[in-house]
């Protein structure tokens, strides 16, 4: 993990905290985003006073600045552990979710946000998560646990639950999942989180998303439900399993962008200035 | 034949529900994957997938098939043989050098006989020989020998079913004259002497082709009686009757003096089989020969056991085959994600 792999995020809206932080936010306080003028007994604050606006003002009051203070938001990360994202070879999907998580966390350090994760499959795991803090280092020691994860639940059935931990609250939430067998939960959950910034973060592992090579028997049995496929792996069948997986990318994203939302793809290995480039075309 | 299949191991059968374990175990040797619901469903695969299952299933139900060793039961059968072991036993005497009645000697007036049959009558041995030789080539089932007699016994040929050798032997008695003795009885004796140590096979036969007989003392006859009766023998004898030689039924007691008549007698009192034919011609020859090739052409009824015949080789091998075919097969299944 090197520190290229940080990223830096921005939010596209103000947000309503009153922490100062580093985000555009809705508060009054002290910053440099003029909103407008008030007179000195209305917010006494003779430091701010603005001496041609108040000559210029025909009632002669004396008119202080007003300025919007930029805002700290908490961030939050919300991670599949099911079975399915034990998958990948050589390194499972739940590792590059901890390599990314290491960055969250190194991110939010810098800028000075809380960190939230929270780890669900069939329920929550609180030993792998973590709540809201700026502890200094913690990103290694949640990327570590998140590493040792077992990823042996057959499904996802706690993601309501956990997201309601973050419902109707002004966050930025990282979505972490593979969205695999993710059904109408997904926008309930979606639903639960409208008041937060959420950004999708989708997990597919080269193995998923493009066929084997050579031909072949290819044996192969679901990790969440345990059924069993058998596919002759011909170049007409790599065909309909590229078409399938792409078919899957455009279904995931025009549910997640009818409701604004832009998944990003995780690239493979976890590419931090890609992470940047998704905040920087969506701010 | 399903019925006559017995298990050495029966008990191993009921292990044969472990047949079903590909179909029951499909997840074993399955790749993980994350979500198989996004795969296209492909039929060719689903098809290749059962065959191998079946193949796999097939293959432990071999093993264990063979495990239990299902055989043919030992049976008793009843078998029908044609082949007969033949001993000849030709004379080779001086007198067989002598010719025999020409073919046309009915025709002939009395006196002209003897003097058509010096001249221009068939050489008894050679006449013999041939017939011989066409009865050999005649009755492939049967395995011949060959030996020839005079003062004693020359065995040419054992017991032996290549014709060619045969053939050989029969030829070779042609190769110069004849001696002067004729010693039936040790030739007998020794003929019977070949049959010693040999597994009774089929029925046994000396064929006597002779144009003399001989007085027998005591102890040759009994050795003689005993012999074929010890080794179940049968035997014929082809008399070729020279001109002017006795006829072997003579009756009266004063021709037992003659020794023909006295072999005759002494061999129709033996308790084995035996036949004799008088041939003064060729065609008589040709008619003996004939009719002992009759006689001894009747099927010969014997209970063969068989022992246990064990098919676990055969599935053992089947195994072997399909362990072979599917390890060929597993060379195309995906192992492991790249």
């Amino acid at each position: 993990m090197s520190a290229t792999h940080d990223f830096h995020y921005r939010l596209p809206t103000r947000t309503g905290g009153w922490r100062p932080g580093a985000h555009k936010g809705l508060a009054m306080g002290s910053g440099e985003d003029f909103v407008a003028h008030a007179s000195l007994f209305a917010r006494p604050d003779p430091r701010r006073i603005d001496l041609r606006a108040s000559l210029r003002d025909p009632r002669g009051d004396w008119l202080v600045r007003l300025a919007r203070q930029r805002t700290s938001v908490p961030v939050a990360a919300v991670v599949d552990t099911s079975a399915s994202m034990g998958f990948g070879a050589p390194h499972r999907k739940i590792a590059l979710v901890a390599d990314f998580v290491e960055a969250l966390a190194r991110s939010t350090q810098s800028i000075g946000d809380p960190l939230e994760l929270i780890v669900f499959d069939e329920r929550i795991h609180e030993a792998l998560g973590s709540p809201p803090s700026r502890h200094a280092g913690l990103g290694a020691l949640l990327a570590e646990r998140l590493r040792a994860a077992p990823c042996t639940a057959p499904g996802h059935g706690a993601l309501l639950e956990a997201v309601s931990r973050l419902a109707g609250r002004e966050a930025l939430v990282f979505l972490v999942s593979d969205f695999h067998g993710y059904g109408p939960e997904l926008s309930e959950a979606l639903d639960a989180l409208s008041r937060a910034q959420v950004v999708p973060i989708v997990v597919w592992s080269r193995q998923e998303t493009t066929p084997p090579e050579g031909s072949g028997l290819a044996q192969l049995r679901d990790l969440e439900r345990g059924r069993v496929a058998e596919l002759w792996l011909r170049p007409r069948l790599r065909a309909r399993w590229q078409a399938a997986v792409d078919a899957r990318r455009l279904a995931l994203s025009q549910i997640l962008e009818s409701r604004g939302l832009r998944p990003f793809f995780m690239p493979e290995p976890f590419d931090g200035d890609a992470l940047t480039r998704y905040f920087l075309e969506g701010a | 034949m399903i019925a006559g299949v017995d298990f050495l191991h029966p008990g191993l059968l009921a292990l044969l529900p472990l047949a079903l374990l590909p179909w029951l175990a499909r997840r074993a040797g399955a790749l993980p994957y994350a979500h198989i619901g996004w795969l296209p469903p492909d039929p060719l695969g689903r098809a290749a997938g059962a065959a191998l299952r079946l193949l796999a299933s097939l293959l432990i139900a071999t093993l264990i098939i063979a495990l239990a060793s299902p055989g043919r039961p030992e049976s008793v059968e009843l078998r029908t043989g044609r082949g007969a072991e033949i001993q000849l036993l030709i004379d080779r005497s001086r007198s067989m050098d002598e010719r025999m009645l020409p073919s046309d000697w009915r025709s002939l007036s009395p006196h002209e006989i003897r003097h058509q049959t010096l001249s221009r009558g068939p050489i008894k041995s050679q006449a013999a020989r041939e017939l011989l030789s066409s009865f050999v080539a005649q009755r492939p089932d049967d395995r011949f020998a060959v030996s020839f007699f005079s003062a004693s016994t020359l065995h040419v040929v054992p017991f032996t079913q290549h014709d060619e050798v045969v053939q050989a032997g029969i030829a070779a008695g042609g190769i110069h004259r004849g001696l002067s003795e004729t010693d039936v009885g040790r030739a007998l004796i020794s003929a019977i002497g070949r049959f010693d140590n040999r597994p009774y096979s089929g029925s046994r036969i000396i064929l006597l082709v002779s144009d003399g007989g001989a007085r027998l003392d005591d102890d040759t006859r009994t050795a003689i009686r005993a012999g074929l009766e010890r080794q179940r023998i049968a035997l014929y004898w082809i008399y070729l009757k020279g001109f002017n030689r006795p006829d072997l039924d003579t009756p009266g007691e004063a021709s037992e003096a003659i020794p023909e008549v006295a072999l005759h007698r002494f061999f129709e009192r033996l308790p084995t089989p035996y036949h004799a034919y008088q041939a003064q011609s060729p065609e008589d020859l040709a008619e003996a020969v004939a009719d002992v090739g009759r006689q001894q052409n009747h099927p010969l009824d014997f209970e063969e056991r068989i022992p246990r015949q064990d098919f676990g080789r055969a599935f053992v091998t089947a195994g072997l085959g399909l362990a072979g075919l599917l390890l060929v097969l597993g060379r195309w299944k995906l192992e492991a994600w790249s």
